[in-house]
């Protein structure tokens, strides 16, 4: 079926070096969040729900599983016959050697042959690491109806907060007027997104303008966007309203999984009709033995709990053993809580076991203790 | 050794009250996140048999809804196939709606595949079982038919609607036959056939002209003598669903992991159609103890012993006690429910108490709001 005539570019290539062990081997979009699901699912989820068609995910750090998990379309649906996700590391050309990306701009100038072989009205331009739910086709109306070259999606931030973040100053209507990159004294508090529409040909024309500029750091945020607004180009801001979270570091990826628990939480992957597509795993749904006690979880298939579980979210296959407590914690994919073991404000990665009768994290430090190699118990 | 993979549906003696008015058995839930055929289909999914027919009497909406292409079986998509197949002149519960029947109308799609061999397997019983190894026995052995059973010490009050396989010292089948409770230890007859497949169309053609009402086991039954059919003991967890009881009691019987790791095994795996529910929340009035809880739950009351199907709501004050929950049904505020088999999409809001027998539990239709 063919939808609206936009193409989406999800920039996946950065780090998370805040993230510290969980992206030693992985990129930050296939890091895990929310019991089952990886970062990437949700720009990912979030374009097919939207009617996007056709996906290219920029890759570069660590990019292995990045790549072989995003391939896959099926997942979310993007394997219709003109559908795709198509991964797109840097790659030697006939006219180029083979480059990094050196920018978040770079990326796509370096992929403008393949954005063109599918002649894309508009292009969207996603970040691979926000959490959120968004509808990219009220975006794009809202990019026609204001005649745009430009739409970026903001954020109201609290004022006292602003000075972290891209700040769009805009006028009566909506046009972005000015853009400040983390302004000390902020005159608004509409935060960029990382969320850009633009109509292709000016873009086009804007990249590569911008690839022979020696000066230039090749950064949307930096380059284009002042550029365009130089050149007087119509620019627009598009207000989400809603859950929205760049997981930076290790406490705000915490923070990100305990948003969850809240009863009415924003964010709502509960919804039917806005879902969020995942990897599927061959797991049995979780078994809770006589034991247990599990107070305010969120919990998915493929775990055995026969312990306490206190204001914590349990990832797919995680064992937490009889008389084991597990409070304000994220345990990730495959981890393992032993016998009597103790785990507070801590988050645990992936296949770590905590030993017999052993304690990690504790309820009154100030950040949450990373736990990214086994830890010892009672012999 | 190549063989065709063959999934049946149950015979009309079998009827499972309630739930088999909306699906074929094929299609019930199961442990919450299955449906019955994922076990046959799995089965000979990594027994490497990637060509696999399913036959399919009844109400084919959410089975052929759940099978769709079969991807989700770990079938090579081009090499393999997930046939599925209608047979659709008998009218339903019909005397002539026979297996026989089915494969007679579908006979052009078992002689154009190319596998010397068939492994018929059913529906609607859950055990695991490597293929590969009951068609080596069979091979070595130079039968013409190999029989997989399973020995049971309760047959004089469950297995009620299975036949039983009469054997001699050297497992040899002398006859096939209805279990008629009448002692404790026998061998049920799990419906699992393997033969080469030549024999199989022969048997099928053979049934017809005898009878127009022959099933399968029937005529197998009457060439005992005249063939080499031998039975091959099956190990490991085993359970029918044959009525609401044996429904009930197969689920329930896999609350413990440890119990359940007798059909699970690591490198055996169980595959079924994602639905992409997210995880289960448990609120801070929840107290889960003893039980399988699906994704995509709400999870508000007490749950004791029980099977949870996906994307539930369990109320703060519901109290819900050896039951089996099918998905997208709500247990009400303050609601008791114990010994109930809750069909898809029910939903009970206003019964306050609803407490049924564990020997004869309780049944609430799909749909229906109580």
């Amino acid at each position: 079926m063919k939808h609206n005539n936009m193409l989406a570019m999800i920039l996946a290539g950065g780090r998370g070096s805040r993230l510290h062990d969980l992206t030693n081997k992985v990129a930050k979009p296939a890091v895990s969040y929310g019991g089952k699901y990886r970062i990437v699912d949700f720009p990912l989820s979030n374009c097919a729900n939207s009617g996007i068609d056709v996906v290219g995910v920029l890759t570069q750090y660590e990019s292995v599983l990045l790549n072989s998990y995003v391939a896959a379309g099926q997942r979310w649906g993007l394997d219709a016959k003109d559908s795709g996700v198509f991964v797109l590391p840097p790659r030697e050309k006939a006219d180029s050697d083979l480059d990094v990306y050196r920018g978040t701009a770079d990326a796509i100038s370096q992929n403008i042959d393949f954005i063109d072989t599918y002649e894309p009205e508009y292009l969207l331009i996603l970040s691979g690491d926000h959490i959120y739910k968004m509808n990219y086709d009220k975006m794009l109306e809202h990019h026609k109806a204001n005649n745009a070259d430009a739409t970026i999606a903001v954020i109201e931030v609290p004022m006292k907060e602003a000075s972290r973040f891209g700040i769009m100053n805009t006028d009566e209507n909506g046009m972005i007027v000015e853009f400040e990159e983390k302004p000390a004294n902020p005159k608004s508090n509409l935060a960029s997104m990382g969320i850009y529409i633009f109509s292709w040909k000016i873009l086009r024309k804007m990249l590569l303008a911008d690839m022979k500029n020696a000066d230039s750091s090749h950064d949307f945020g930096k380059d284009i966007i002042p550029a365009l607004l130089n050149d007087g180009k119509r620019l627009c801001a598009f207000k989400f309203k809603g859950y929205w979270k760049d997981v930076g570091t290790i406490d705000s990826l915490w923070e990100a999984n305990m948003d969850l628990l809240n009863k009415n939480n924003e964010l709502d992957l509960n919804d039917p009709s806005w879902k969020i597509y995942t990897e599927d795993v061959t797991t049995l749904p979780h078994y809770i033995g006589e034991h247990a006690d599990i107070k305010n979880a969120f919990i998915t298939q493929g775990c055995v709990i026969n312990g306490e579980i206190k204001n914590s979210v349990l990832f797919t296959s995680v064992k937490v053993a009889e008389g084991a407590k597990v409070i304000d914690s994220v345990l990730m994919p495959g981890a393992e809580v032993e016998e009597g073991a103790v785990v507070i404000r801590a988050l645990i990665a992936n296949n770590v076991k905590i030993g017999k009768n052993a304690v990690v994290g504790s309820a009154d430090s100030e950040h949450i203790e990373l736990v990214a190699k086994r830890v010892k118990g009672d012999e | 050794m190549k063989a065709l993979g063959i999934v049946n549906f149950s015979g009309h003696h079998i009827y499972v009250n309630g739930l088999e008015d909306y699906r074929p058995i094929g299609a019930f839930s199961f442990l919450g996140r299955y449906r019955a055929i994922d076990f046959p289909i799995s089965n000979l999914s990594n027994s490497g048999i990637e060509r696999i027919q399913v036959y399919i009497n009844k109400k084919p909406r959410s089975l052929a809804e759940h099978l769709g292409t079969g991807r989700h079986y770990n079938i090579n998509s081009k090499r393999g196939r997930l046939h599925l197949l209608f047979s659709e002149n008998g009218t339903e519960n019909s005397l002539y709606d026979t297996d026989i029947s089915a494969y007679m109308e579908n006979m052009e799609c078992i002689e154009a595949e190319s596998a010397p061999y068939v492994v018929i397997a059913p529906s609607y019983m859950i055990y695991t079982q490597d293929f590969r190894e009951v068609l080596k026995t069979h091979a070595e052995s130079g039968a013409d038919i190999s029989l997989l059973y399973h020995s049971v010490d309760n047959a004089r009050e469950s297995f009620l609607n299975c036949d039983l396989l009469n054997l001699n010292k050297q497992k040899g089948v002398q006859s096939i036959e209805k279990n008629r409770g009448t002692a404790k230890n026998r061998n049920v007859f799990m419906d699992t056939y393997v033969m080469k497949r030549e024999l199989f169309i022969d048997l099928v053609k053979k049934a017809r002209k005898l009878s127009s009402m022959f099933t399968l086991p029937q005529i197998v039954n009457a060439l005992c003598e005249e063939l080499d059919i031998r039975g091959i003991s099956h190990r490991g967890y085993f359970a029918t669903v044959t009525d609401l009881k044996s429904y009930y009691d197969a689920n329930l019987s896999l609350i413990d992991y440890k119990d359940a790791q007798t059909l699970f095994k690591e490198d055996w795996p169980i595959y079924t159609r994602t639905n992409d529910s997210c995880p289960t929340q448990y609120f801070n009035g929840s107290d889960v103890k003893k039980s399988v809880v699906s994704n995509g739950c709400l999870i508000g009351g007490i749950v004791e012993n029980s099977v949870i199907g996906r994307g539930c709501t369990i109320k703060d004050g519901a109290i819900v006690k050896n039951c089996v929950i099918l998905p997208d049904t709500v247990i009400g505020k303050d609601v008791h429910i114990e010994n109930q088999v809750v069909d898809k999409h029910a939903r009970v809001l206003h019964v306050k108490e609803l407490i049924g027998n564990p020997q004869q539990p309780g049944y609430i239709k799909r749909n229906d709001i109580v």
